[in-house]
């Protein structure tokens, strides 16, 4: 148990946190030298103004009038997008793994709202699950690996939340949501995850092009 | 008359009950526990102190009840009477006494590749 614990919680964290780092700088240096190869008007058209104005709108919760029209999905994603950020980053245990390696903390969730914060990311993968499969418009562009990729982001939750309830095998599960975590990690420059990455540069976009352009809001 | 003297019976042994179990825990110890932990996040770590410290061959008290002076460590003295959080003081942010406590167990458990290292082995609910 030493040797595989060591080997998920060091050597693979480290493995992961470099290609996470790595191919989130890889991909952004890429897709900017591509968009200066094939579309050298982005570079022309980007405004800082208007792209500020635009995320601002997007990042508000009914912001915009799409999210008017969408009432429930606007605020399940947007649940799901604060409790998946702020649980690992704020969970107690977490923090103690980090202040035991590096003697570095920050402030912490109380575990019975991370608990809550888990089961809030959970319901949504659930939520986008049947959405996907229900929905036409939705479905038409769905493909195998967008149900891969909502399994890959709930997986940590489900593990994590498993092991902290210490449901039966919670030790097994314990490695393997190391494991997923660090999955995710990486899976986030290489897949559709990377909109962390590049949600600010194409919404960006669309607020310089509809804002200085066209004259006309984007959201 | 005989009801209320099987009520003062009952109250008696319970009494006794609880001082017997109060002493024995005390001599015995089962979890880990400092005073200074108001609000538990979680269980307390189980540690059967005597039981470990012979399958651990620990008999130098001051492995783990040390007593450091200017940091240093003073090496003919213990401090078994003392709570950590007495000298790891606590300051309203439990993060570093828990992160001392878990260095000193886990720290060790990694060190020699034995006993308990992820949480639910420890924190048992």
């Amino acid at each position: 148990m030493h040797d595989i614990y060591n080997f998920v919680s060091g050597t693979l964290v480290w493995v992961s946190f470099i290609l996470f780092t790595g191919g989130c700088v890889y991909r952004f240096v890429s897709m900017a030298a591509l968009a200066k190869k094939k579309d050298p008007v982005i570079y022309e058209y980007m405004s800082l103004r208007y792209a500020l104005r635009s995320i601002f709108h997007w990042i508000i919760p009914f912001g915009s009038e799409n999210m008017k029209m969408h009432p429930v999905f606007t605020i399940v994603t947007f649940a799901f997008h604060i409790c998946l950020i702020f649980v690992p980053l704020f969970l107690f245990a977490h923090i103690i793994l980090i202040k035991e390696s590096w003697n570095i903390s920050w402030w912490f969730l109380s575990d019975s709202i991370a608990d809550v914060m888990t089961l809030i990311v959970v319901g949504s993968c659930i939520y986008f699950l049947v959405r996907r499969i229900t929905q036409p418009e939705v479905k038409f562009l769905t493909s195998i690996s967008d149900y891969l990729i909502l399994a890959v982001v709930a997986a940590p939750f489900i593990t994590g939340f498993w092991t902290y309830h210490q449901f039966p095998g919670h030790k097994f599960v314990g490695i393997i949501h190391i494991l997923s975590g660090e999955i995710m990690l990486v899976a986030i420059p290489f897949t559709r995850l990377s909109h962390m990455i590049f949600f600010a540069f194409t919404r960006g976009y669309m607020g310089s092009e509809f804002g200085a352009i066209r004259h006309a809001k984007d959201w | 008359m005989k009801k209320k003297s099987w009520i003062l019976y009952s109250i008696a042994v319970t009494a006794v009950a609880v001082v017997v179990v109060t002493a024995y825990s005390q001599e015995n110890v089962k979890y880990v526990q400092d005073s200074a932990f108001k609000t538990k996040m979680r269980p307390g770590a189980v540690f059967l102190h005597d039981e470990h410290n012979e399958k651990a061959e620990i008999d130098d008290c001051g492995t783990c009840h040390h007593l450091y002076k200017d940091g240093v460590k003073i090496e003919d003295e213990t401090s078994e009477d003392m709570e950590c959080s007495e000298c790891h003081k606590i300051n309203g942010n439990p993060v570093p006494l828990v992160a001392k406590y878990h260095l000193r167990c886990k720290g060790c458990h990694e060190e020699k590749k034995a006993g308990p290292v992820m949480c639910s082995e420890c924190h048992v609910k």
